[in-house]
């Protein structure tokens, strides 16, 4: 058989065999990457366990869903430079809205694909002081004073951070006389007490609780009750302020990763579980406030009562992003290391 | 007496009280200088604790010497300025399992040696130098430098890929078959010239314009008589416009669509030593379509009857780009006009021929892998004795290249010549790539091509025999 031949015959026959061997049995473990802000870590830990089940119930599949921690505003940058994550998890709106304009990677509508504007559970922003309040902080207004050391992130990476900043700015705001100009002065006194500036809200605490410094830290109401809870309350207490901010940590499906990964089914259900019963109870049980009404109820005792602005108050992320935490912001006019 | 014994006594009395006193304030005032000092000593302490760590996360991006599958690079600390080593190493192998194409066809082949030096100076001006040894001679490939103004505003001059065919402005690595369609074969290749291009809205539409030296259809300058120099009195305009309308739209279903237009223009004559005209080939790399060369006729010297190109040559490609996850759709069709002239004896023709080629190509990355224009990301990737077998894509294409009858009207004075060019060529293919990971592609494609006359019997024009090539390819880039 001449090789022309045989190359005409078995060409066909060796594309074929290619064909039938390069069909793939579907996965039966599903591996995802959540993208989170700082703090999140037991909440995820727990929550994850408990979706692996409820998954594994639902479907027979197994998925591991691995985890990454750090300032929202960095983590959704080192999303936008390639960190394929699923989904992410991250302190605000305005992280995600970034990885969506900045990034390309997901839609605009975003917050429309889930309820409460996929913002499954709340927060908002307290003081936490060392036992016995030995500097008697009550309000804003206390920590700006001299010789009052504050702890709080940077807002340039945490989201956190800029919670905090807003809150601050809304009680200045309130006061007699208040206004731009003296919510501003108010700002630059508060960072002019801050002698550390960590990178997240978990470092925040870290400084303020493992290695002592300051007298205040402006933290997460969640992360305030899980150090009194793994501290102990005579360690440190929960100052509530007059006014602060409902913090509302955003989700969302990163479309253009689910798509290649072919993860868009289970990352769905992942984010969509913590609307559930089951969700809800764990995000209160690591002191987020549920949406849920009736698991807000059940766990309503262990909130403090706020007086509560929000950032529609201030006009949406997309404006506060630019007016105060962007390149030459208020921030950048106020702060100086 | 009392009086004293009384003053004694309060004195007796205050001055220890008051030395504890002033005792205690100095414990006092120490505790709180000592509890200062250690708050100052922590934070400190956490300051360093912090820098380390941003130290730590600084020097991993920040590399003075990266090496990684996309590249091997050095970079100044503040990323201003980088110079990058790449490389393209294409062995191919051709077989040809029809009965027409020579023996002598069969061959393997080094299709490709490109090795790359690129890189960014002070963040704005890049530039690119690459020498192509393939087939056993050394050209420059591209040699240029840009300068990015703005995103709407890059400047490039040099020697690069004229910006017109779609499947040609593709990178080679990217490209989904061994040998790109007909369509490349009527637009430019590289050249030299000067272009101003850029980028609205993000990337949504995408421009470019460029006076260029001017090359025949599917050739390089460095094609010419005389490499890399103009052979003719007028440079070629080049423009294209490219559109992703919905690159930031809430449909993934369609960000993925691209589409554009790209012409070239030029008034040029050439001659019967330079006639400026290009001939055409099969995917198998045969010549199926030449215009007739001059000739010495018996007893005449010097024969002044070869086709030349006379006049004005325009070309116009439309094109689109489609991808959706892990399928991908390419279609390009090329209208080409060209003005030409024989003379023959002391009969002067000259005709405005009109060429045209299209080509829709189809991809399917069966493991699951995003289908992009440039570049790759492979889900797994192959190690021997490791799990993962890369990535494996399917690839299919329809292509067609048409000549203008008219050019072989005339008989003996026509343009070409119906005995050995064919009138049209069309070709299907299909073909299956495996990528062992980002940098080694292993190709295989079957391409068969039919021809409109091409051949002769006798005296009676017949379609020349169909091509039947079968390619392999082990790619290496980085």
């Amino acid at each position: 058989m001449s090789s022309n031949k045989w190359l005409r015959r078995i060409a066909p026959v060796a594309l074929a065999a290619v064909l039938a061997g390069s069909t793939l049995a579907h996965a039966a473990q599903v591996t995802l990457l959540n993208v989170s802000y700082d703090p999140t870590r037991e909440l995820y830990a727990d929550y994850n366990a408990a979706f692996a089940k409820y998954w594994k119930a639902k479907t027979g599949d197994d998925v591991k869903v691995n985890q990454s921690h750090g300032g929202s505003g960095k983590q959704a940058r080192s999303v936008i430079d390639g960190l394929p994550a699923d989904v992410v998890t991250l302190a605000l709106a305005g992280d995600v809205d970034a990885v969506a304009t900045q990034g390309k990677l997901l839609p605009l509508n975003w917050e429309t694909r889930l309820p409460n504007n996929s913002a499954p559970y709340t927060s908002t922003i307290v003081f936490l002081v060392r036992k016995g309040n030995p500097k008697n902080i009550k309000d804003w207004g206390d920590i700006v004073k001299p010789g009052i050391a504050v702890i709080t992130p940077n807002p340039k990476t945490s989201g956190g951070a800029r919670w905090n900043y807003l809150a601050g700015w809304a009680w200045a705001l309130k006061q007699p006389g208040g206004n731009e100009a003296s919510a501003k002065e108010y700002t630059r006194k508060l960072f002019k007490n801050v002698p550390v500036l960590d990178t997240g809200a978990r470092g925040s605490t870290t400084t303020f609780v493992q290695r002592g410094i300051g007298d205040v830290l402006l933290a997460w109401e969640n992360e305030a009750l899980l150090a009194i809870k793994e501290l102990g309350p005579d360690k440190v207490e929960i100052v509530v302020p007059s006014i602060s901010i409902l913090a509302e940590p955003s989700v969302a499906v990163v479309d253009k990763v689910v798509l290649r990964r072919g993860t868009r089914e289970v990352a769905q259900a992942y984010l969509q579980y913590l609307y559930s019963k089951e969700g809800q109870e764990i995000a209160a049980k690591n002191y987020y406030r549920p949406r849920d009404a009736e698991i807000a109820a059940k766990y309503d005792a262990q909130y403090p009562k706020l007086n509560l602005v929000t950032i529609q108050d201030f006009g949406g992320w997309a404006k506060v992003q630019k007016l105060h935490f962007g390149d030459g912001g208020v921030f950048d006019q106020i702060y100086a290391p | 007496m009392s009086l004293r014994v009384g003053f004694a006594g309060v004195l007796a009395v205050c001055l220890p009280l008051s030395a504890a006193f002033a005792q205690s304030t100095d414990n006092a005032e120490l505790l709180k200088r000592l509890e200062e000092q250690e708050q100052k000593l922590k934070i400190l302490e956490r300051k360093i604790e912090l820098q380390d760590e941003a130290a730590k996360a600084a020097t991993s991006g920040a590399a003075t010497v990266r090496a990684s599958p996309s590249r091997f690079s050095l970079q100044s600390a503040d990323g201003a300025n980088v110079a990058r080593i790449r490389g393209v190493l294409h062995f191919d192998g051709r077989r040809f399992s029809d009965d027409v194409t020579p023996a002598t066809a069969d061959t393997w082949l080094l299709r490709r040696v490109r090795p790359t030096i690129e890189g960014t100076v002070n963040n704005i001006y890049d530039y690119r130098f690459t020498p192509d040894f393939a087939g056993g001679r050394t050209i420059i490939l591209d040699a240029f430098a840009v300068a990015r103004l703005k995103p709407w505003a890059a400047i490039t001059a040099g020697k690069f890929k004229v910006p017109v065919g779609l499947e040609r402005i593709q990178s080679a690595a990217d490209i989904r078959f061994i040998e790109r369609a007909f369509p490349t074969s009527l637009v430019p290749n590289r050249d030299l010239g000067v272009q101003l291009g850029g980028d609205f809205k993000g990337g949504v539409i995408n421009y470019n314009v460029g006076y260029f030296n001017g090359v025949s259809d599917g050739t390089s300058s460095d094609n010419n008589t005389n490499p890399d120099v103009d052979n003719d009195t007028h440079g070629d305009w080049a423009a294209r416009v490219f559109f992703q309308p919905f690159l930031n739209s809430e449909s993934f279903v369609l960000r993925g669509l691209q589409f554009g237009v790209g012409a070239t223009y030029v008034d040029s004559t050439g001659s019967t030593t330079t006639t400026l005209l290009p001939s055409y080939r099969t995917p198998g790399q045969q010549t199926f379509f030449s215009f007739r060369p001059t000739t010495a006729a018996a007893g005449t010297t010097p024969a002044s009857n070869g086709t030349f190109a006379d006049g004005e040559r325009l070309r116009i490609t439309p094109q689109f780009y489609y991808s959706y996850a892990n399928y991908s759709l390419l279609g390009e069709y090329v209208d080409l006009k060209q003005d030409v002239t024989r003379v023959v004896g002391t009969t002067s023709r000259s005709d405005s021929l009109s060429n045209s080629a299209w080509q829709l190509q189809f991809a399917w990355f069966i493991t699951g892998e995003e289908e992009t224009f440039k570049g790759f990301t492979p889900g797994s990737t192959f190690n021997v004795g490791k799990p993962g077998w890369g990535a494996f894509e399917l690839v299919g294409r329809y292509h067609v290249l048409e000549v203008d009858e008219d050019a072989f009207v005339g008989g003996a004075a026509s343009f070409a010549n119906p005995a050995n060019s064919a009138v049209k060529a069309s070709a299907w293919g299909v073909g299956v790539n495996w990528y062992l990971n980002q940098n080694v592609k292993l190709s295989l494609n079957y391409d068969q091509t039919e021809f409109d006359g091409g051949a002769v019997s006798g005296t009676t024009v017949v379609d020349r025999d169909d091509e039947q090539a079968i390619f392999t390819r082990v790619g290496i880039s980085f």
